[in-house]
């Protein structure tokens, strides 16, 4: 005999607060500027050698900014990207109230990573800061450190499903409070740059020694990029009852898993369609609904090949940008930022730009180089990541 | 709904076959002590490890040639624990527990950037958390859900407790848990500046680490015993707040806590704090398995159920050294 389930419940959920840090800036303003305009925070690599790599380039949050003003003894032993989740919860607890989440699902691929690279060129000598290092490198750390600092008593969940861990953590957040499991949660995704991850990349020649240039025909791979994004994701009834803002709406979640591969989609992009197709039914909504979407457009060979072949099929000709061009690929926090470019734009209605686009060799409607205006209710935003995780979701403006 | 066990399987130090362990166990039977040497600093670190017997009887698989241990711990438990099942596999999905995850190619790979600033791209794949789940998937042939979570030696509740999620949100009729982990010098290295390994002669407390891995198929068909409570539990940020928050998380179970994590560190104390006694801990003989333990601790709780007359509940509560802790609770 098998358990009944409970009677599918369908609870909307509402986006009521969001921060943000990532090479765009800080907090949703200057990410909002810089979207609209474009721009390019890729810039050489000075915070370890790339003298042997094929890459030299990656998008990094402003260390000056990112650090000043952090003048205690425990502050100084934390890892930077707890300070960029520090950063990136204050922005949201500003504009969500006293938002107090009952669990934080956030997603990550290698956290504090550099403490454990220090670490280990430390095993020669009985270094005396190794104890902090280790302990303050886990993965888990950063969120944990964030919810310290503003004194929020709440479990954390760590999905580390590669580049969709922060789809993956935002959807399973939306899917838990759309089934009643519950009212609000604190969801988003981090990581930060770490030579391990770099010099992997481009072992894999994925990363590129050129411009990163997403869905061009002549794309060479990569680079990549860091930061942090949070969302406070509450039941919809709940936050319209207590008079919450609410910045824009949840509507959609897919997952699927690849096993073509463990680095490589299968080149039918039949995972990534799979994923955009699970995020669609869930919302109740035809492909020709959505009016943007914004592409996992890693640059790399077959991302780009499958991915576009997936919306391609699925979509008939909706606008689509990849914003890794601007900041590159911030891994586990990639699905998270993401998801708040997606926010910005239909909050702003504008659509955000694929820089560095020449030429085409699929047919897609790229946003090529330049922001437009448009008039739009649905986003989609893609992620997919190695071990052949794919995870898409979809966002619906709200009007004000 | 209610959330039933299905088949459970481990790979530990002491053996594969959960009866077997289990009775070894209660013989008070302790994993075999073997050593291993960092070879770039000269220490030597005490550890359980899979017996060289039982890792010759490890799943083996195309995907499996070139992947680091905890993939084939992880693989055998999961192929065990789906032994039987006649679910079809579109309808499973996968939640996989870890903390220092494919830590030997992680090493490797990076001991080849000190030295030369580049290194191999067979290594670097291995390294990202979520591959042996991967590999798990591509052997069973799992298409749908496949969630890696990430944490300290409370890491297990934080899969059960998804895992619970997901049968309760998306239409499926099982998922499966596997926690696993793999030993490398420089986790213990790591746990050893940080002053929580046990190293003999030098020091008679702290943990022992150990390797291998847990699989427990959660179903919603109709078993003998079933999920009662699973309290995600919450971080401690200073250890003095530790006996407070378990006797809270205990509260929130379906009855007191009988299976314990204490592994000879300062969790010893906070248990004992907490409850007036260290709690039954499966590490005292297994080790610290960090990714693994909660799935170990549960298979022990589940083998109380079934052997202890007049038992109908028991609850475990699961503390990691990283400022996390949760627990949950059985039931006939």
């Amino acid at each position: 005999m098998k358990s009944a389930p409970e009677p599918p419940l369908s609870r909307r959920v509402a986006i009521v607060g969001a921060g943000i840090v990532s090479p765009l800036g800080f907090g949703l303003a200057e990410a909002d500027e810089a979207l609209r305009s474009g721009q390019d925070r890729v810039a050489p690599v000075t915070s370890f050698s790339v003298d042997k790599t094929r890459c030299k380039t990656a998008a990094a949050v402003d260390d000056t900014r990112l650090l000043e003003g952090r003048r205690t003894r425990r502050e100084r032993r934390l890892h930077r990207v707890s300070h960029m989740v520090v950063d990136a919860l204050d922005e949201l607890l500003q504009t969500s109230g006293n938002f107090q989440p009952q669990i934080a699902i956030v997603g990550t691929t290698s956290g504090g990573m550099t403490f454990g690279e220090r670490f280990y060129r430390s095993l020669a000598q009985e270094d005396s800061r190794a104890p902090g290092w280790i302990a303050n490198y886990p993965p888990q750390k950063a969120i944990v450190d964030a919810l310290e600092k503003f004194s929020i008593d709440a479990p954390v969940q760590v999905i580390a499903n590669a580049c969709a861990s922060g789809t993956n953590a935002i959807g399973q957040a939306f899917a838990a409070i759309r089934a009643g499991r519950y009212d609000r949660v604190l969801t988003g995704g981090y990581d930060a740059i770490s030579e391990l991850v770099f010099v992997g990349f481009d072992s894999l020649q994925a990363s590129t020694p050129e411009k990163i240039r997403p869905f061009d025909a002549e794309r060479s791979g990569m680079v990549l990029g860091e930061g942090a994004a949070l969302l406070a994701l509450e039941e919809w009834d709940m936050a319209s009852a207590r008079d919450a803002e609410i910045l824009g709406e949840i509507v959609g979640y897919g997952i699927s898993t690849d096993n073509h591969h463990l680095t490589q989609p299968n080149p039918d992009g039949n995972g990534a369609r799979r994923a955009m197709q699970g995020a669609l039914e869930t919302a109740g909504l035809a492909p020709e609904k959505i009016g943007y979407i914004n592409a996992h457009g890693t640059a790399t060979l077959f991302n780009d090949a499958a991915e576009g072949k997936a919306i391609s099929e699925l979509f008939d000709q909706v606008p689509v940008s990849s914003t890794k061009g601007m900041m590159g690929h911030s891994l586990g926090a990639a699905g998270a930022i993401e998801a708040l470019f997606s926010l910005i734009a239909l909050r702003g209605q504008f659509l955000p730009p694929n820089i560095n686009f020449r030429s085409a060799d699929q047919p897609l409607a790229i946003i090529a180089n330049e922001a437009r205006e448009a008039d739009f209710e649905y986003a989609l935003s893609n992620s997919f990541g190695f071990g052949g995780t794919n995870a898409s979701i979809i966002l619906r403006k709200v009007d004000a | 709904m209610i959330t039933y066990l299905g088949r459970c399987s481990w790979v530990t130090p002491l053996g594969c076959d959960v009866d077997d362990v289990w009775r070894r166990m209660n013989a008070d039977e302790r994993a075999p002590l073997s050593s291993i040497t960092d070879s770039d600093i000269g220490r030597e670190y005490f550890v359980h490890r899979i017996s060289a017997e039982a890792a010759r009887t490890l799943a083996n698989h195309p995907r499996l040639r070139r992947v680091s241990a905890i993939s084939r711990f992880a693989a055998t438990a999961g192929l065990a624990a789906l032994e039987g099942t006649n679910l079809p596999l579109e309808r499973i999905a996968l939640v996989f527990a870890i903390s220092n995850g494919g830590v030997i190619y992680t090493r490797r790979f990076y001991a080849e950037i000190a030295k030369a600033n580049t290194a191999s791209p067979l290594l670097f794949p291995e390294t990202v958390f979520n591959a042996p789940a991967s590999h798990l998937a591509a052997i069973l042939g799992l298409t749908g859900a496949s969630y890696t979570v990430v944490g300290d030696g409370a890491v297990g509740v934080s899969a059960l407790k998804l895992a619970e999620d997901l049968l309760h949100t998306i239409d499926i009729d099982a998922c499966l848990v596997v926690g696993a982990e793999e030993i490398d010098p420089l986790v213990c290295e790591a746990y050893r500046r940080w002053h929580l390994l046990c190293h003999p002669p030098a020091s008679k407390t702290g943990m022992t680490l150990s390797e291998g891995a847990g699989a427990v198929l959660l179903t919603r068909s109709e078993q003998e015993f079933r999920v009662s409570a699973i309290d995600h539990g919450t971080n401690y940020f200073r250890r003095s707040e530790l006996p407070a928050k378990m006797r809270r998380v205990a509260a929130n179970l379906a009855c007191p806590p009988g299976v314990g994590s204490a592994n000879g560190t300062f969790l010893d104390d906070a248990e004992e704090k907490a409850f007036g006694q260290v709690l039954y801990s499966p590490k005292k003989f297994l080790g610290e398995s960090v990714g693994a333990s909660v799935l170990w601790q549960l298979i022990a709780a589940l083998q109380f159920l079934r052997n202890a007359a007049g038992l109908a509940e028991i609850s475990a509560i699961a503390t990691g050294v990283n400022q996390q802790l949760g627990g949950f609770s059985l039931a006939r």
